[in-house]
Formats: structure tokens, C-alpha cells, sequence
């Protein structure tokens, strides 16, 4: 093709590749990919000229308002950009629209600097630049990944984030957001608690009468008068499940962001590592371990009651416990008690040494602590 | 055993025994297996007072001793695991009270205190003749007895005493031995099971038998053989014919009395079943005596029980599984569970056939002996709340907070098929996770229920061990190590993944539990030159290695505990003398100021202390080796 006909012809060219990509902004969504035939499909291009379809989508190009891609096989595609983006691209340099192409090609994930630098063949101080100032113009922006912390990630401004990036939603900012975790952790106990014992008030006289029956443990003493849990038979089918559980967290308000079913599983599998709860049947439903009036408060959440956690005064006197051995669930045992399952020094400890059992000081103080004198 | 544990063996020797005998033991265990000359040597003792606790350790079954078919030598050697069990008999002796009451705990001190004691001896005891003898037989002077005394005057005291004041003695001997509790004393338990194994070897090895076969065969027929003639030599069992219908002498007449039933519908012994050492009984007559009294024959009089420390530790076992169904689900369904555990208790001899606990995932499942159902639902206290223990089967329709019982629908009636399917159902939930504490089993179509104790000790053993991680490295550490437990070998960043841990608190708590050896690391390298970063690490969780260390510690600090009270005693040695003094004891009120009482029940309560850590840290041992 001559350079005259060319000429010639571009007033044509320059109205035709408008009203093609009015055609295909009205006929097709904003991400479908368009290869020749869809082009000559919209019937803009007469005779299905396909030099004068190439013009025009090299002009749309060159205007930035077509991006041009590979499609399958090889094949020349394009997508529409909008006229806003356009805009954009219009005030970029060549090297800039190509970082930007780079990061707007890796979409949520993000992509690393020096990816960029590998795809685009751009020297550091050219590419830093045009980070700079793609920044600058709110156009890019950057990330932390949480797997390789350090790790800086350029994503287009206006993409959230993937989970893979952030490590889902107990990351804040790439950072384990610990206390979040800790307040949902104990919101989801109760919760899990309150739904897996069967809740009994008995009369101060019903109770004596089942104490009086059941001769050989002392047990019912030890419970709260007024409460008593029972277990709920095997195959009872009211434990709670992902969902449910999911659903009342997002119920409760305590997330800003909603939670999802997948984020929630992970925190009941730590919670069965925690000794919290227990899965049943392959993890389909979970039952708590302890009974609601027993599953402690985190130190954290103390003071804080605006959580729409309806904890009644069952809460209140358990708040008052010990603290020491708060944490303890699994009770105390020998070794944790006697002065020497702590001892910092139990390792040197010999009769007749520097350290030794006769001259040891946290004997007297427990004996003391212990005793009451 | 280990340094920690002979110290705390040799201590308990001493603190029970005195010097003498913890002298000879010591010199043993540091020495290991010595003849009386060598002996003599190390011990600086002299001839007569070695002979002397020689003879009284034997006794108590503290020392054993060996006489070599070589070269006839004698040797002795120290025996640990009696030493050790010391620590354990007032546990046992609390056992036996609750079950067979105070007299039978009475016998089994007296049994206890003697090592092994003949049942013609245990007669002439004062204290064991029965109450309602011993007020016109016995003077009241002899309550303070002097035991270890074993004096002439006693036996003489003792031997006008009415032949039916036995009775009762007789009676509580058979209901020991029908549980298990005491056994007849082997002369192969006065050896050590080394020596008890070469002997039976070297006698099969000698056998006609034995020379015909070859290679593999021999092996075996060795093996088969050697294990039997172990079993018959230090098989010492006398619950034979004293178990009815799976329940031991003793245990039924308690519970019919209770319930006030007045008929004793059990069938009578018939002569078939009789006891292999009734029929050698001569003393026919002594029977004839009894027979009013009780049904049951005595004791053979020559007969010599010991403590079976096996079986009391299958009672200690079951004790714990049901104090932690109990945690784990209601009272009521724990008194359910610990029917079913004593059904089992009575048909099992001791808590594992391998004398070393088996290395974590290496071991087999065994079921205990099948219960049915229908044996169960007769033992369990009619008088028991079954059905108001559970909750409702369908979710409540208002979710939340219920606060009604559950309808009674009558169906939980007197009807003993109801009764049967409700004990069914809190066998159900037993059987539920986490713990698992019971499996049902249909067999020739009865329900009957069983119990894997393999897994249970193991979850008992992790237990302990997560208790010890959770108070020395926090609640963050009890995570990690029970993610290890269930995955396996993680890299940090899948083992943070499933915390949810902060890196940086993972690693702090990793490294301090590295340093006290609780987790450890395995380096990969990805190349043969092992640079750091080309090299994978992995976090694991060695529950067998830790399990070691912690038994070794916890001897440790039972040591360090009588240790502190032999301290304590010194400190205030001059005091203690004082109020020891004959004229002192029992008239404390009386002589004592007021600051010098105040000081002596601060020293009680002290040593009450401190025993009590040695209790609960054998309580530990228990789980870590025994169970």
C-alpha cells in the first residue's frame, strides 16, 4: 500500500475506527477479547477490506483505545479500553504505557519489579522513573506480599488485592492481624459452645434431687446452681456447621469486610488445634470442648463489650477467675505445679551443687504461696 | 532407668526403709549385679548387718537375687520397679478402700508393709482380726502395734484369737485375689525377669525337642517355649473360680446389700471349679467353720500373696480414663463409662503385653474383652438419671438459649429395653470423638462394647505432655505442637499458614521450645554442598522423645521433692525430735505452746505438700510409662 493511498484514504480510516469502536463498546462488554472476524462481523469495515481493517484498528491502537493482544494460537487480538483510560494512555510516555501494560497484564496478582524489568527490557533508572511517576498519577500502586515480606508488588490502582497477595483476611496491611484473629477466634467458641451443650436451668430443688441421686460423684456441686450443660446425644445433627458458623460472624458485625466460608474453615481448624473445638464427621459439623460458661474471655477483649456478643453473667464470673491459670485448659498436673516443672535452672539442679534441692529458692515461696503463710 | 530415676529410687528406699537398706540398694545400683563378697566390699557393711537387709529386702522384694547354674554363685541385684512402687501404695491403698472398703484397704497394707505374706502369718496379725473379735479376744493396748516389730508376743497374742475371726480376713483375701489385687508369690519373682528368661532358655535349649529342629523352626520353638515356661513360672494368678459371671468375689455381696435385696441369687460353687490350692487343703473342717459365715472357702494357709502391682495399674488406668469422660462429657455418662471399665478391669491382667511402650505409630489396635450391653445395663445404679443427662436428639426450634428439660415422653420408662437403649446411647456419645473412649461391637448379634486402651493411653500421654508445653510456652505453642502432631514435618511458612501465627511469635515460641527439646528441626538439603539457602527446613514433633525426657524430668523433680522434705526435716530437726518424743506424741495440745503447735502444723501441712507433688507426679508417671 502506497503511502498516497494512504493519505488519501485516512480521513475515511479516522472515521471508520471511531465508529468501529463505538460499535464495539455498544456490542460487546468491556473484556471481551475481539479477533478479525468479530471486527468484520460488526459490518463497519466494508467489503471486508482487511487492510482498511487493519488501519483502522492500528489507528484505535495508536490512540490507545484498542490494546492489542495474542489470542489463542497466536492470533492478533484486541480488547476495547475505555475512553477515560484513553485518556490516561494519551499523557503516558512509551515507556510508561508499556510498564503499564506490564502491570495491567498481571492483573491482581501484581507483579515485582524486577519481573518488570525482565518483560520490558527497560534499564533501572528508566523503569524507577516510570514507576514514579505512574504513581504519581494514582494509576499503579504498591503492595506488600505477604509470603516474601520486603517483597514490593506494582498492581493497577483501582484492583483490589489477591488472596494469594495478602494472605487472605487476616492480613492487615501484609501483616497477621493477631487480635482480630483472637477476638473472632473467642466469638466463634462461644458461639460454637453455646450451640453444642443442651442448656438446663434447673430449681434449686430439682437440682437437689438429682443430687441426691447420683451419690457417687460430687460434680453437680461444682456446676452453676442455676445452669447445667448436658452433652447432646451422638449423631445429634445441631452442631454447627462452615456456614452457619460464617453467617453468624458475618451477622454479628464484628468484620467490616465479609467473611468468607473458606477464611472461617481455617479458623475452626486452628481452633480444633487450639483443643477448642472438636470436627465431627470429617470437619462437617464442630462441637466446642468447653461449656459456654466456661470458654474464657482473651485478656484483649476484656473492656471491650460493644461486640454484640449477648454473654449474660455467665461471662461475668468467669471474668473474675484466677488469672493464672486461666489459659491452662487442660488442667494442672504434676509437673506444672511443683516449683521444678518451671525452674529456669532444673537442668543444673544436683544435690550438694550450686543449685540444689536444699538450697533451692522457689521451694520456700511456693510452699509459701501454696500454704498461706 | 536412668540416673534420675535409681536416685529417686534409692531415696524412696530410705525415706521408707532407713539407711541400711539404702546403702545395700545404692551399692547395687551403682554396681549393678554383685555376689555377697563383692557386695560386702563396696557396702563397708558388716557381715551381720549385710545378711540382715539382705534377708529384709528380699522380703520386701526389693532386691533380687540369682543363684548362677555356672558357678553357683549367688548375685543380687537391686529392683527398681518394687523400689519405685513405693511411691504408689498409698494410691493403691485408696483404691482399695473405695472398692472393697476399709478393712480390705487394712489387709492390704499389712500385706503391703510385710513385701509378701503368708496367709497363716497374716492370722496371728492383731490388727487384722476382725472388730467384733477383737474387743473380747484382744486387749486395746495392742492398737499400738509395733509393726516392723513382727515380735513373738504378737504371734502368740494373735494365735487365741477364734478361729472364726478369720472369717473375715479369709473373706477379704478372697475378694483381693478375686480382683487381682494380690497374687501368689513365685519363686521366679525373687528374680530378675533377665535371669527368669535365661533359665527358662536354657532348660527348653535342653530338651529333646530341641535338637531335632534347625534354623527357623528352632527359633520358634525356642520363643513358644521360653514364653511358656516364663508364664508358668511367674504366673501367680488366684482369681481362677473366683470369677462368677465376670464378676469377682466380693464386689456383688456389696452391691446386693446396698440395694437391700435380700436373696443371693448366685449359683454355689460345685466342686469343678474349685480352687486348684482349695482341693490340696487338708483342713477340711476350717471350711465347714467358714461355711456359715460365708460361702466362699478360705485362703489356703500356706498360701503367699504380694501386692500385684500389674493389675492395680489397670484400676489406675481406667481411674483416669473415666475422671477424663467425665470432663469430657457428664457425671452420669462417666458412671456409665466406669461400669463398663470395671467389667473390664476384672478380665484384664495388666495394661500392655510389651514391657516397653511402643514407639508412636507403631502400635496395634487391642481391643479389651467385649462387654454386653445387657451385663452393663444390670450393673449400672437403677437409681441413675440416664435419660435426663442427655440432650434432645432434634436442634432446639428456638435457637439460643433453651432452659427447658427435656420432655419426658415416656418412653424412658421402667421398660428395661428403653433403659438398655439409653445406656447404649451414652455408650454412643463415649464413643464419639475426640477421645473415643469406647467401641461397639456387634457380636453374634448382641451389642457388647469394648474398649481400645492403646489409643487412649497414647491420648492420655499426649494430654500430659500438652499440658506441660501449654504452661511452660503458652497457648501459642500448644497450637504448633498439636498441628505437628496431626501433619507431620512442616516448613515454617505451611506451619504458619495453619496457626495463623504472626512470624514472628511462631519463631520465638519454635526456638524455645527447640531449646527445651520439645520440638526439634531437620535441615534438607536441596544440594550436596548443604549451603543454608538452598537447604529446606523442617519443624517436627518427637512425641516418643519428649515422652522420655519429660519421665525422666518428672523423676527428677520427685526426687527433688523428698529431697526438700528430708531438708525441711533437717531444718527443723531439733523441733521435730522434740515432738516425737514418747511422752510428747499424742499429748501435742497438752505440751506444746501455742507457737510450737502453730510451727508443727505448718510442718504437717508442708510435708502433706510436698508428698502430695510426689503423688501427683507419679500420677505422671503413670501415663508416661505405664499405661
Amino acid at each position: 500500500m502506497t503511502s498516497a493511498a494512504n493519505n488519501s484514504r485516512s480521513p475515511n480510516v479516522a472515521a471508520l475506527a471511531s465508529k468501529l469502536y463505538e460499535e464495539c463498546r455498544n456490542k460487546f462488554s468491556a473484556d471481551h477479547l475481539f479477533y478479525q472476524k468479530d471486527l468484520l462481523s460488526l459490518g463497519v469495515v466494508p467489503n471486508d477490506n482487511l487492510p482498511l481493517l487493519v488501519q483502522c484498528a492500528q489507528s484505535l491502537v495508536d490512540k490507545k483505545l484498542l490494546r492489542l493482544l495474542s489470542g489463542k494460537d497466536g492470533r492478533l487480538a484486541w480488547k476495547i479500553i475505555s475512553q477515560e483510560d484513553a485518556e490516561k494512555f494519551q499523557n503516558l510516555t512509551a515507556d510508561e504505557s508499556l510498564v503499564y501494560n506490564v502491570i495491567h497484564s498481571t492483573g491482581r496478582s501484581g507483579i515485582w519489579q524486577r519481573e518488570i524489568t525482565t518483560r520490558t527490557n527497560l534499564t533501572a533508572t528508566i523503569l524507577s522513573r516510570c514507576l514514579k511517576s505512574l504513581e504519581g498519577k494514582n494509576y499503579i500502586k504498591k503492595i506488600r506480599n505477604v509470603k516474601q515480606t520486603g517483597k514490593i508488588i506494582y498492581m493497577l490502582a483501582e484492583l483490589t488485592p489477591s488472596e494469594d497477595v495478602t494472605g487472605g483476611a487476616w492480613f492487615t496491611d501484609g501483616v497477621l492481624d493477631s487480635n482480630f484473629i483472637k477476638i473472632l477466634a473467642y466469638f466463634i467458641e462461644f458461639f460454637v459452645s453455646r450451640k453444642s451443650w443442651y442448656e438446663v436451668s434447673t430449681t434449686i430443688d430439682a437440682h437437689k434431687h438429682r443430687n441426691k441421686r447420683q451419690k457417687i460423684s460430687g460434680s453437680a456441686a461444682k456446676l452453676d446452681p442455676e445452669k447445667q450443660y448436658l452433652p447432646y446425644p451422638a449423631g445429634y445433627q445441631g452442631y454447627p456447621t462452615v456456614p452457619l458458623v460464617a453467617a453468624e460472624v458475618n451477622k454479628s458485625g464484628i468484620t467490616p469486610v465479609n467473611m468468607v466460608e473458606e477464611s472461617i474453615g481455617q479458623l475452626l481448624e486452628m481452633l480444633c488445634y487450639d483443643n477448642k473445638l472438636v470436627a465431627l464427621e470429617n470437619g462437617q459439623f464442630y462441637k466446642a470442648v468447653k461449656k459456654p460458661n466456661e470458654v474464657k474471655k482473651p485478656k484483649e477483649l476484656c473492656g471491650v463489650e460493644d461486640l454484640g456478643l449477648k454473654q449474660g453473667d455467665d461471662a461475668n464470673d468467669t471474668k473474675e477467675d484466677t488469672a493464672e491459670d486461666e489459659n491452662i485448659m487442660a488442667g494442672r498436673g504434676g509437673m506444672t505445679e511443683a516449683p521444678c516443672g518451671q525452674c529456669p535452672v532444673f537442668k543444673l539442679c544436683t544435690p550438694g551443687g550450686a543449685v540444689s534441692p536444699e538450697t533451692c529458692k522457689y521451694f520456700d515461696s511456693w510452699l509459701e504461696k501454696t500454704l498461706g503463710f | 532407668m536412668s540416673q534420675y530415676a535409681t536416685e529417686l529410687c534409692t531415696l524412696l528406699v530410705e525415706d521408707n526403709f532407713g539407711e541400711l537398706f539404702a546403702r545395700i540398694f545404692s551399692t547395687l545400683q551403682r554396681y549393678d549385679r554383685l555376689a555377697l563378697p563383692r557386695l560386702k566390699f563396696y557396702s563397708r557393711l558388716s557381715d551381720k548387718k549385710l545378711h540382715h537387709g539382705l534377708a529384709a529386702m528380699i522380703q520386701m522384694h526389693l532386691v533380687f537375687h540369682h543363684t548362677s547354674f555356672d558357678d553357683g554363685v549367688t548375685y543380687y541385684e537391686a529392683n527398681m520397679q518394687a523400689a519405685y512402687y513405693l511411691v504408689r501404695s498409698g494410691k493403691i491403698l485408696e483404691i482399695i478402700e473405695d472398692n472393697l472398703g476399709v478393712y480390705a484397704s487394712r489387709v492390704m497394707s499389712t500385706i503391703m508393709y510385710l513385701g509378701h505374706a503368708q496367709v497363716s502369718y497374716l492370722e496371728t496379725l492383731p490388727e487384722l482380726v476382725s472388730e467384733q473379735v477383737s474387743t473380747d479376744g484382744i486387749n486395746g493396748t495392742l492398737g499400738s502395734h509395733n509393726v516392723n516389730g513382727q515380735s513373738q508376743s504378737m504371734i502368740l497374742n494373735g494365735s487365741h484369737a477364734a478361729s472364726g475371726s478369720h472369717a473375715k480376713l479369709h473373706q477379704t483375701l478372697t475378694s483381693l485375689a478375686a480382683h487381682g489385687y494380690i497374687v501368689r508369690v513365685r519363686e521366679a519373682h525373687f528374680q530378675s525377669s533377665v535371669d527368669t528368661m535365661m533359665s527358662a532358655e536354657r532348660i527348653v535349649k535342653a530338651k529333646q525337642d530341641a535338637k531335632q529342629l534347625k534354623g527357623k523352626n528352632l527359633e520358634r520353638f525356642l520363643q513358644d517355649g521360653i514364653t511358656d515356661l516364663i508364664q508358668e513360672r511367674t504366673e501367680g494368678d488366684l482369681s481362677h473360680g473366683l470369677i462368677r459371671n465376670g464378676v469377682p468375689r466380693g464386689i456383688k455381696r456389696r452391691r446386693v446389700n446396698r440395694l437391700g435385696e435380700e436373696s443371693n441369687k448366685r449359683p454355689r460353687l460345685d466342686s469343678s471349679v474349685r480352687l486348684p490350692f482349695e482341693k490340696l487343703d487338708s483342713d477340711e473342717d476350717e471350711l465347714t467353720d467358714n461355711e456359715l459365715v460365708d460361702e466362699d472357702p478360705p485362703m489356703e494357709s500356706d498360701l503367699v500373696v504380694r501386692i500385684n502391682h500389674e493389675k492395680l495399674d489397670v484400676v489406675l488406668r481406667n481411674r483416669r480414663l473415666a475422671e477424663l469422660s467425665e470432663h469430657s462429657t457428664s457425671s452420669i455418662t462417666a458412671q456409665v463409662y466406669e461400669c463398663l471399665l470395671r467389667r473390664i478391669e476384672y478380665q484384664t491382667q495388666r495394661c500392655r503385653e510389651e514391657p516397653e511402650i511402643p514407639r508412636e505409630g507403631e502400635e496395634g489396635e487391642i481391643y479389651s474383652t467385649p462387654i454386653s450391653l445387657h451385663t452393663l445395663v444390670e450393673d449400672i445404679d437403677p437409681g441413675l438419671d440416664l435419660a435426663g443427662s442427655i440432650g434432645p436428639m432434634l436442634p432446639p426450634e428456638i435457637p439460643g438459649r433453651g432452659g427447658k428439660r427435656p420432655p419426658d415422653n415416656g418412653v424412658n420408662g421402667s421398660g428395661p429395653q428403653s433403659r438398655a437403649s439409653e445406656v447404649d446411647q451414652h455408650l454412643v456419645l463415649l464413643a464419639q470423638p475426640p477421645y473415643a473412649f469406647s467401641y461397639r461391637q456387634i457380636n453374634s448379634g448382641m451389642i457388647t462394647w469394648t474398649v481400645e486402651y492403646r489409643h487412649l493411653a497414647r491420648k492420655l500421654r499426649h494430654l500430659e505432655l500438652e499440658r506441660i508445653i501449654q504452661s511452660r510456652y503458652g497457648n501459642v505453642a500448644l497450637r504448633i505442637v498439636r498441628v505437628l502432631l496431626a501433619k507431620g514435618k512442616l516448613d515454617e511458612k505451611r506451619l504458619q499458614e495453619i496457626t495463623l501465627l504472626p512470624p514472628k511469635d511462631l519463631r520465638q515460641v519454635l526456638a524455645k521450645m527447640q531449646g527445651g527439646g520439645f520440638v526439634d528441626l531437620q535441615e534438607l538439603p536441596r544440594e550436596a554442598q548443604r549451603l543454608p539457602s538452598r537447604t529446606i527446613y523442617l519443624w517436627f514433633y518427637d512425641p516418643d522423645r519428649v515422652r522420655r525426657n519429660v519421665l525422666q524430668d518428672t523423676y527428677k523433680t520427685m526426687s527433688r521433692c523428698v529431697q526438700r522434705i528430708k531438708f525441711e526435716r533437717s531444718r527443723l530437726k531439733d523441733f521435730l525430735d522434740k515432738t516425737e518424743r514418747s511422752d510428747i506424741k499424742g499429748n501435742e495440745e497438752r505440751c506444746l505452746s501455742e507457737a510450737e503447735l502453730v510451727l508443727l502444723r505448718q510442718w504437717r501441712d508442708k510435708e502433706a505438700l510436698l508428698l502430695g507433688e510426689v503423688a501427683r507426679l507419679d500420677d505422671l508417671v503413670a501415663v508416661l510409662r505405664d499405661f
